[in-house]
């Protein structure tokens, strides 16, 4: 009991934000309900991103009834590589990556051959509602699949490494990199076994990362080291994260981006209640941060100024930025 | 912010003190016992007259009934009487009740029957007596005693209470020759009770008989003789024979004055004999019973006043929320994991039909064959709304087996097993095989295992029936329910879980 009491204490004193304080002091207050699809759906995120003309991997066709399935051919067309997703899907669930066709069928990302049919099934699922967040029906998008820019290679073991930024009133607080491992199937979702490796708000430099809540310096799959990497196109990323206020209207929300070798800094999807984890990842907790934005805004709004992206990210680079290295 | 935590906070204050102002007025006002083993002692007591009647005359019995105006409320009383006709009447703070028929031979038997309880109020009405009274006239020898015996008494006295125990002292010593005289050798009780009035009327000093019963069971016992004297104030009570002050609280008053218990005309060969027993009451049916003849309605509002089937229902109903309670604890403050939130609850009601243990064990091995039975489906590539409907037609077909074999085996247990809600049962396959396909093995282990902890604890709490008894009869606490639950709306602070979670960061203060 003691020693709960003692935990309890420091993790206080290092700011470390819990459960219940996200969400009572950020997603309540911050998150307007009405605003919500707007970040459930997909299909409406990348419309707004569209026409706020911030980048998002391409989308090739929307399936909303199984009528529409048939048309699955259609969309894809010649493509041999494409990415299938339930619009309200959450946590990473019932994406498809096709990363390959072989011999009338298609391979996935890990390897496996599915057929067909197999994939107008994952289809159907989707509409049905399977994967969405209520159980509803739901659309199945079909997108570009985004290739990771090679700077990943040497510490991601398979599937597309993102960006994580948690964004407050539009101001980035904190970044973190995903990598996906064996054990995530190649997703980079942290609670299905994915890294979150930690990155300096200033310079796009990783910091150490968390793997199962424990904090590790070097890939499980890989072993190569995970901090020291300089992330190309920091500012790029910034910038795109912080312009997702304008997008969403949603005050606190965790921007997930990627790299792609091609087509640079695009956003995936915005998440309106961002995991805790960025905070073993960054060796740091977020309720310090928060604050400071918070007073920050405070002070802006009695002199009555308004920031846009850019002066935003200077500020949190100046703020939380230039960390020491571990 | 601010204004809403304030309002919050004025909110919760409100609804507490809300919850607190009618539980504790109920309890103290209306004085419902707090808990649902309190119990009140009943006494039932009988009295039953016998006598042969002659066959000539009309029969008419009179006989004194407690008056109860006392410390004792009364919840049934009976008059038991074949073809006699009845009636009860009050005089002088007598109640009397008169037995009559016209024509009856051989032998009678009446019953009066009474169950009473202590009035567990402690208001006292305000007693009513006479505090002066003319002497009786005397003359001669039994003169000159008296006024002999009088002057110690007058001596040793101060006020009207030891003058009466005084004089009541000086008559049981028997050795004195002036008690002597006036008793003239008759040593009854009733004899002394005639000498001491005697006594006492010289000094103005009025008295009173009062015939008591004892509440003693199973002891065959005749009205026993106090002696009262009003002091302006209130009634005192002596015991005749030893001049000792105040009734014993297990006396219940029968009767007042000189007239014997009964009268009978038209019989002879009278014979009362009491008899009394004791049994005890749940305090809240007593409180019940007892109002029927205060007519105070004061549980016409509570749920007690519904109908008593509707009253089962609510005695469930009104558990729920402490089941939620429970869950959102688990969930908030500790950090369990549990399938969605209300299904714990669900399970929590389930148990009640199949208690806790065989309940566990039920709901492991269908949800486990269910389990199996999905994972089946999965490779048939089925829609969810066809799938989900297999799930469930197999859960009712496992249930209906479960109970067929249950019931040969002779474990009539396994019948309780038909109320196992199928479609919570269908739900919690299809979740925790989704939450297994994502999240593997493990995290639905702990998912399953969270649930059903959350389930038994809710379940144990719900079941335990000194706290059905206090929500059923004080519905208010659930006021204060809705200001905790309302506090932990707002509560920021760490899960207990999450002090494990985020260890990585104290392992690295440390090194």
């Amino acid at each position: 009991m003691f020693g709960l009491i003692k935990t309890w204490k420091a993790l206080e004193a290092r700011g470390i934000m819990g459960i219940n304080r996200r969400n009572a002091d950020y997603v309540l207050k911050y998150n307007k309900r009405h605003l919500y699809p707007i970040v459930d759906d997909k299909i409406i995120t990348k419309e707004r991103a569209l026409a706020a003309g911030i980048h998002v991997p391409e989308m090739y066709g929307v399936i909303e009834t199984e009528k529409d399935i048939d048309k699955l051919d259609q969309i894809i067309g010649g493509r041999t590589d494409f990415v299938i997703k339930p619009a309200q899907g959450a946590g990473g669930d019932g994406i498809l990556v096709i990363a390959d066709r072989f011999e009338g069928r298609y391979r996935t990302v890990s390897g496996k051959i599915i057929s067909h049919e197999e994939i107008e099934h994952q289809v159907s699922s989707i509409l049905t509602g399977l994967y969405s967040l209520g159980g509803h029906r739901d659309r199945a998008l079909i997108e570009y699949r985004v290739t990771p820019d090679p700077i990943f290679k040497s510490i991601s073991y398979e599937g597309v490494p993102d960006i994580r930024i948690i964004v407050l009133m539009g101001y980035p607080v904190m970044a973190m990199l995903r990598l996906p491992t064996r054990q995530s199937g190649g997703k980079a979702n942290l609670h299905q076994g994915a890294i979150g490796v930690g990155v300096d708000l200033a310079t796009g430099v990783t910091l150490r990362g968390t793997w199962l809540n424990n904090i590790i310096s070097k890939h499980p799959d890989t072993t190569n080291a995970v901090d020291g990497v300089q992330l190309p196109n920091w500012d790029g990323f910034m910038k795109l994260a912080a312009g997702c206020y304008e997008l969403c209207g949603l005050g606190y929300i965790g921007v997930d981006m990627v790299l792609d070798q091609d087509r640079g800094p695009l956003i995936l999807e915005l998440n309106a209640r961002p995991g805790l984890n960025i905070q073993i990842a960054n060796d740091c907790g977020l309720t310090q941060r928060t604050h400071a934005i918070e007073a920050h805004i405070e002070a802006l709004a009695k002199e009555g100024i308004q920031e846009d992206a850019a002066q935003r990210v200077k500020v949190t680079q100046s703020l939380f930025g230039h960390l020491p290295h571990a | 912010m601010r204004s809403l935590t304030l309002h919050l906070k004025i909110l919760i204050t409100v609804l507490v003190l809300l919850g607190v102002a009618i539980t504790a007025y109920q309890i103290y006002v209306l004085e419902i016992p707090v808990s649902e083993n309190e119990t009140d002692d009943l006494w039932n007591i009988d009295a039953k007259v016998e006598f042969v009647a002659s066959s000539k005359d009309p029969v008419k019995v009179q006989m004194f009934v407690p008056p109860l105006n006392r410390d004792y409320v009364s919840i049934t009383e009976s008059f038991i009487s074949n073809n006699y006709g009845f009636s009860v009447n009050r005089a002088d703070g007598n109640r009397k009740v008169t037995w009559s028929a016209r024509r009856v031979s051989g032998d009678q038997t009446l019953y009066y029957r009474l169950v009473v309880t202590k009035r567990s109020s402690t208001e006292k009405a305000t007693a009513k007596g006479p505090t002066f009274r003319d002497s009786l006239a005397l003359d001669g020898p039994e003169k000159i005693a008296a006024e002999a015996l009088m002057a110690p008494i007058r001596q040793h006295s101060a006020d009207v209470e030891t003058f009466v125990s005084e004089t009541i002292k000086r008559v049981n010593n028997l050795n004195d020759d002036n008690v002597k005289l006036l008793l003239a050798g008759d040593t009854s009780p009733l004899n002394k009770a005639k000498v001491i009035d005697l006594l006492l009327s010289i000094a103005h000093v009025p008295m009173e008989k009062v015939h008591t019963v004892r509440l003693v069971a199973d002891v065959p016992q005749t009205p026993e003789l106090w002696l009262r004297s009003f002091n302006g104030k209130d009634w005192l009570y002596f015991n005749p024979d030893t001049g000792e002050q105040g009734l014993p609280s297990d006396r219940l008053l029968w009767w007042t004055g000189d007239d014997n218990l009964i009268t009978v005309d038209g019989g002879r060969k009278v014979n009362v004999t009491f008899s009394l027993s004791s049994s005890e009451m749940n305090a809240i049916r007593l409180k019940r019973a007892t109002d029927e003849n205060t007519d105070a309605d004061f549980l016409e509002y509570s749920l007690y006043g519904l109908p008593l089937q509707t009253q089962q229902t609510f005695m469930i109903m009104v558990m729920i929320p402490i089941g939620v309670l429970v869950i959102l604890v688990l969930r908030n403050l500790i950090g369990l994991q549990t399938l969605g939130t209300f299904t714990p609850v669900l399970i929590a009601l389930a148990f009640r039909e199949t208690q806790l243990g065989f309940g566990i064990a039920l709901f492991t091995v269908i949800t486990a064959l269910g389990l199996s039975l999905r994972s089946y489906l999965e490779h048939l590539k089925l829609q969810m709304l066809p799938r989900l409907s297999v799930v469930l037609t197999f859960v009712v077909i496992l249930i209906a087996a479960i109970s067929l074999f249950s019931h040969k085996l002779g474990l009539e247990r396994g019948l309780s097993v038909a109320l196992f809600p199928m479609v919570i049962l269908t739900m919690t396959i299809e979740r925790l095989s989704i939450t297994w396909e994502e999240r593997g093995g493990s995290h639905a282990m702990k998912v399953a295992i969270g649930t059903l902890f959350a389930a038994s604890l809710a379940h144990l709490l719900m079941m335990v029936p000194e706290l059905v008894y206090f929500v059923f009869t004080f519905p208010a606490v659930l006021l204060i329910l809705v200001g905790f639950m309302l506090a932990m709306g707002r509560y920021r602070g760490y899960r207990l879980t999450e002090l494990v979670r985020f260890k990585a960061f104290l392992k690295k203060a440390d090194s």
